[in-house]
Order: structure tokens, then sequence, then C-alpha cells
């Protein structure tokens, strides 16, 4: 695959200050539950009143970062809409569920069926934008916005479009919350985020966001060169995929002067991070999880914070790096264009 | 010149059969999988028909090789099943030996499992085995067991577009090969009835309690399924280096979105419209090649009415054949693209066209007709497959016949 993708704009929402568009990184300070939650916008300037009381929280937190994204970009009608949700609208079929139960499967409002199907947001940014073309979803854990990146680098590979729209949603609900803490997703004490990454313990903190990009064949300020996803791999695996990444685009790992990891603190995963560490050893890292917390698609805010950073920071290329509890890795690679 | 994809595998399971040769047969005897439900505790199982599977879970894992694993939900143990098949017709007895995708498709994971204990795992006074498979609740849990049961692992994920999220995850699969980033890519979905869902499309409005009559005067909307599908979709070069049985060409693809309605299409059928006439402008084939549509033709009031006006305006006066079959197996959401391709395919390979079951009255709204007969020795080279759902996700795939 040839083309080259550019980042035009981006927007996140998520437990930072990111809406407005800085990033001042600020470690919060949790009470009671391992769960941090988004800072919401005012979403009145984006949907309009009448849809907004019918929409449930990540819906309007999806269409929000999306349309904001394309403010940012100075673009309305993007050539593809492709994401990533994890879970959807968890509020949603949370309601729908309990509703069943409640009411004994008659009489139901059909509104949370609705928008608990996985593509809903999708479809309402098409809406809102009137875009009639390439519309898809991914739902696969940590390779949900992942691949919307892949499907977005192939779009325009194939010359479909030149403009993407792209991103990834997940909320955090308490009765998600506490699903996920029977299965060991979180750890178990009360964890502060300034405290994640020093912890010997395995989970993580909740979290949850929405980020949107905007990928373009057009050159601007960085590229995005190339992603690598590695299902359930050993950590040889990794570590030779990592390898063959860099050097499949002509770089040594000492080239790499920012590492955006997906630390997150849970013991059972660290030495993936570990090794990636000693292979770019001259790097910058940025710990972005102790941010946004642990979600399907918090490689979304990763590859936001890892443009913020390389718009403040004299980095030419990054690495990200993540994974999702161990099975799903993915590394991208930011060029800064000069 | 990007790489021919052709399709070198089948595999599937629905209401109709629990593999290929059984769906054919069902088809051929044009014998509807439609009933009630034997397996979902739902106070619609004596109203509401469904296309549902003739084994039980349990029955479903001892098939599968995988008794007494509860944690393989009745969707992973559908997708299993369909996928061994698939894997088999393409003749691959290593699935390991090369990089290879498995693109799935899904709407709600392995809910069909997970409703029946939702309440207990909310309750921290619940203790037991079910706690272990919490995970089976997502999309992914059943793509990952299917992935490890059979090995493919270098691109695994799953896509959800509401009832055209398997045609899509083919057209990804089929991406995938002509980027040159895999030789070889699974693609298709899985579907178990549930109680959400039922419920959900019952919500709605648009189940009928009577067999669904797809582009019929009197539909009165559809009826749920379940199933299983995957094919096998390889490059040229592959095929040619390994000597593989070419069974049909996916020669066209196209996804468009409506942006008209979250749940509705649009009256005049523009999506779809677009979706046929882009899939078949990238097939290079045209309208007069084409001798039969297989229709999304859920019955409900506003698919067949908007996916009848997109045939006639692509057709004109000459439409070819068309025919729903979810009549015979009910719809089966995120299966059903994937099923509806293997139909598609077994009209190409058998030369045969299948009914639209149920119908008896032309809308009259539309000028045409579903084809209500069987035909066989019809020459079937080129066949659309349309898949529509929620959110204007729209999909259309052109079948060809392998030409060498």
């Amino acid at each position: 695959m040839k083309a080259k993708c550019y980042i035009k704009g981006y927007a996140a929402i998520s437990p930072q200050e990111s809406f407005s568009g800085g990033f001042a990184p600020h470690l919060l300070t949790l009470e009671g539950k391992n769960m941090m939650h988004v800072k919401e916008p005012d979403y009145s300037g984006f949907i309009p009143p009448n849809s907004l009381r019918r929409m449930s929280r990540v819906l309007k937190m999806g269409l929000t970062a999306a349309l904001q994204c394309l403010r940012n970009s100075n673009a309305k009608i993007p050539g593809a809409i492709i994401t990533g949700t994890g879970r959807g609208s968890l509020q949603d079929t949370e309601k729908f569920l309990h509703n069943i139960r409640e009411y004994s499967e008659t009489a139901l409002n059909p509104t949370p069926f609705i928008q608990s199907t996985y593509n809903s947001v999708n479809g309402l940014i098409a809406l809102q934008q009137q875009c009639t073309e390439y519309n898809n979803t991914f739902v696969h854990r940590g390779f949900s916005f992942e691949h919307a990146v892949l499907d977005s680098m192939m779009q325009l590979a194939e010359g479909n479009a030149t403009e993407v729209l792209a991103g990834a949603f997940d909320e955090i609900t308490d009765e998600h919350f506490y699903i996920k803490s029977r299965i060991g997703y979180w750890k178990k004490e009360l964890t502060q985020p300034a405290e994640l990454l020093e912890s010997a313990t395995g989970g993580s903190i909740a979290g949850e966001g929405a980020a949107f990009f905007l990928f373009t064949s057009q050159p601007s300020d960085i590229c995005l060169e190339g992603i690598k996803m590695l299902y359930k791999p050993s950590e040889e695996e990794v570590q030779q995929a990592l390898q063959n990444f860099l050097s499949s685009h002509d770089l040594a790992g000492e080239e790499i002067d920012l590492l955006v990891s997906g630390r997150n603190g849970d013991a059972r995963y660290a030495q993936f991070y570990d090794n990636v560490e000693r292979q770019i050893p001259d790097a910058k890292v940025f710990y972005f999880k102790p941010y946004c917390g642990e979600y399907d698609t918090a490689g979304a805010f990763g590859l936001w914070a890892a443009i913020k950073e390389m718009e403040q920071w004299p980095a030419n290329n990054a690495v990200i790096y993540n994974n999702f509890y161990g099975e799903q890795h993915t590394f991208m690679l930011l060029r800064k264009v000069v | 010149m990007a790489e021919r994809v052709f399709i070198t595998g089948i595999g599937m399971i629905s209401a109709i059969g629990n593999n290929v040769e059984e769906n054919f047969r069902s088809l051929r005897a044009q014998q509807s999988g439609l009933g009630f439900t034997r397996y979902i505790d739902t106070i619609h199982k004596n109203i509401l028909p469904v296309g549902e599977v003739k084994l039980s879970t349990d029955e479903l894992g001892a098939l599968a090789g995988k008794p007494g694993s509860p944690e393989f939900t009745r969707t992973t143990l559908l997708g299993l099943l369909a996928i061994q098949e698939a894997l088999q017709s393409a003749g691959i007895a290593d699935p390991r030996e090369m990089p290879a995708a498995f693109i799935n498709a899904s709407t709600v994971g392995g809910m069909c499992d997970t409703e029946k204990v939702y309440f207990d795992i909310l309750d921290p006074q619940q203790e037991g085995t079910f706690l272990q498979y919490i995970d089976t609740l997502d999309c992914a849990d059943c793509t990952q067991r299917i992935a490890d049961e059979t090995g493919l692992r270098e691109y695994v994920t799953t896509i959800s577009t509401a009832c055209s999220s398997s045609a899509n995850a083919l057209m990804y699969g089929a991406r995938l090969i002509q980027q040159g980033l895999v030789q070889r890519a699974v693609c298709g979905g899985t579907e178990a009835l549930t109680r959400f869902t039922i419920n959900g499309f019952n919500s709605l409005k648009n189940t009928d309690k009577q067999f669904c009559r797809p582009f019929d005067q009197q539909r009165n909307g559809l009826n749920l399924g379940e199933g299983a599908a995957y094919l096998v979709l390889e490059s040229e070069s592959l095929v040619n280096s390994r000597k593989a049985r070419v069974m049909a060409e996916l020669t066209g693809w196209c996804n468009t979105n409506e942006a008209f309605h979250p749940t509705a299409p649009s009256p005049e059928g523009d999506g779809a419209f677009e979706a046929m006439r882009k899939a078949l402008a990238m097939s290079g084939k045209t309208t007069a090649d084409v001798q039969y549509v297989n229709v999304h033709g859920t019955a409900t009031l506003n698919n067949d009415a908007s996916e009848g006006k997109a045939l006639e305006r692509l057709f004109g006066a000459k439409v070819p054949k068309f025919s729903s079959t979810k009549p015979f197996t009910g719809h089966t959401l995120a299966a059903a693209g994937a099923i509806e391709a293997i139909y598609s395919v077994l009209a190409i390979n058998r030369q045969m066209i299948f009914p639209n079951l149920n119908f008896s009255e032309k809308m009259e709204e539309l000028g045409i007709t579903p084809e209500t007969k069987l035909l066989e020795e019809y020459p079937v080279r080129n066949v659309i497959s349309n898949s529509f759902g929620f959110g204007g996700n729209n999909a259309s795939l052109v079948f060809s016949r392998y030409e060498g």
C-alpha cells in the first residue's frame, strides 16, 4: 500500500481539557472508583435541540467530536466515514436489557435499541453532513479504531477518497464498570492516575473518550506513515514486528524521538511495553493512559496525544504502541513533514 | 492493476440447513426454514415466526467439536461450523500455512447467551462459571474464538453495520487482498437469535406475525433469522500457485450511505441505486450482463418499496430476475450478506435462480414482481447481492462466473 496519509485536522473529547484544541496534560484525582469520565463539551453548538434530547451520551460525544474535527479541518463532506467502537452505546444496550425485563417484553420504546446499534454514530454523522459515501464501523476491542485507520489508508490508496473522517468512541458506565471489575479489568484498590504506572498489580483505571481525525492524501504537517497490528502475539513476535515495521520505513529504533506508549499500569502486560522502550532507546516517552484511562479505543486518544506532542516538541519520528489487555497490539508511525 | 479476487471456499449454516449442500437442497425443494423458536425464552415465541437453526446450542457444540464448552456462545458455534466447512471446501488443511485475514461480522455478539445471565452478572451475590464468560458480551469475542480455533490471525477484526455487516466484511477482505496486505481472507458473519433483537425489531413494529412476504403488496414486516456464513477469498496469484478451485469471482462492490434517516431508506432508493450502480461499474459489467439480483428484500414496507424503485431506476424496462431468499432463512442480520453471497455463488455454479416464496400480489408502486419459481438450467453469469441496513448503510456485491 503506497498512498500517503496526512492528518489535516482532529478533535478529541476526553477526561482532559482536549476539546478546545490544546493539551496541557493534567492528572485527575479520582474518588471512590478507578474510573474517569470525559469533560463533556457544550453540545448545543453542534446538535439541534430536538435531536440532542433524544440522543444518549456516547452518540452526542461521537457525533460532536466528528463535527468538531470537520470544523477544525475546514471540511464539510468527507469522502468516507469510518469509525471504531468496542462497546457502542453501552447506556442504550443496558437500558434496553433493563426495559425488556422491567416491562416483560411489552410496549418497549425502540429508541435505546436503535441507538445501541454499533453503527448509529456513523449514520448520524452521515445524516448530519449529508455524506453518502463509504461508511463503515469496526467493533473489535483494541482493533476497532485501528482497523478504522487501516481502512482509511486503503480508501486513500485506492483513490476512492481524498479525505477520510475516521475516529472512535467509547463510554464507561457504572454498570459496565462493575461487570468488568468482576473479571479483573480494573485495579482493586483505589489508584490515582499519578500512581498508575508505578503499580505492580493487575488491572488498570477505566476511561472513555471520543476522538476523530481527518486523513487526507494532500500533504500537511504530520504524516501517518504506517500501521501494524498483531493479534495475540508472543513477546518475541512483538519485538520482531517492531523491528520489521521500522526497517520497512528505513528507520532504526534510535531514530525515533518520541514514543507514545499505552502502558496502563497492568503488571500482567508491562513486559510488552518494557521491550518496546528498549528497542526505541533514545525517545522521549509519553504515557497517555494516565490521562484518558483504559478502554477499547484508547488508541485514538493515543494518536491525538501523539499529534499534540509532535506539535509542541521537536520530534520528527514518533511511534505509538498500544495493546489492549495483551491481545490486540498496534504500532503506528508518525512523521513530521519538513 | 489490482489483483482479481476469487472465491475458493464456502461454508454456512442457517434455518434451512447445517451446511451448503443442505441449504441448496432446501432452496431447490422450496422448503422454508421459518417457524416458531424452540430455544429463545420470549413472550413472542408462539407469535413471531423466526428462521432458527434446527439444533440446540449443545448440539451445535458437539457438531463443532466443542462439546460442553459454555464459553462458546451460540453465535461462536454457528460461526465455527460455517468456517470449518468453508476452509475444508477451499482445500485448506492448515490455515496457519500463510498470513491470512479473518474478517467477521456481528450485530450483538454473544448477547444470545449473556442476556440469560446478565442480571446475575450485575448481582454481587451471584457467583458461578458464567463470570468467566462475561467478555462474550461484545462482538469481538466470537471472532477471536473462531480465529483461535482456526489459526487465522494476520488481520482479525469485526464489522458491525447492522444488516449490511457481512457484505462489508467481504468487501474489506477483498480490499486487503487488492492492496497486497494478504493473499487470503476468510470473510462473513455470524448471528444468533436473541430476545434482545427480537424485542428490538418488534418495538420498531416491523416484524410480521405471518411468514414474511417480500415484494408483496400485503407484506407486513420481516421475520428474524440466525445463521453464519463465510467465504474464502484469495488473490489470483495465490489461486494460480496453489491451483485452487475457483467457485466464482468477486468482481464488484460498493458501500454507500443514504444519509436519509436512522432506520428508514429513502423512498426512491437513492442509496440502493448508487450501491448497485457503482458495484456494477467496478465489475466492468453492464446492466444487460446481470441475470439475477439477490435482493435485500426484508419484506418491510420501506425496504421493498425503496429497493424496488432502485431496481427500476437502474435497469429501466429490463429488470433481471430477482428474488429475496429471506422467506427461507429469515433475516439473519449480520450473517445475511454472507449467506446471500453464497446463494449468489450457488446461482452461478448450479445455473439456478431461487424463488421468492410467499409472493402473490404485485406492489402497487412498482411495475416489477420477483421470480416466484425455481428456475433450473438458467444461464446465470453475473449476480448482484444487496444488503441494506440501519444507519443508512448500503452494500452491493457483484459475483461473476469464473471465466479463467
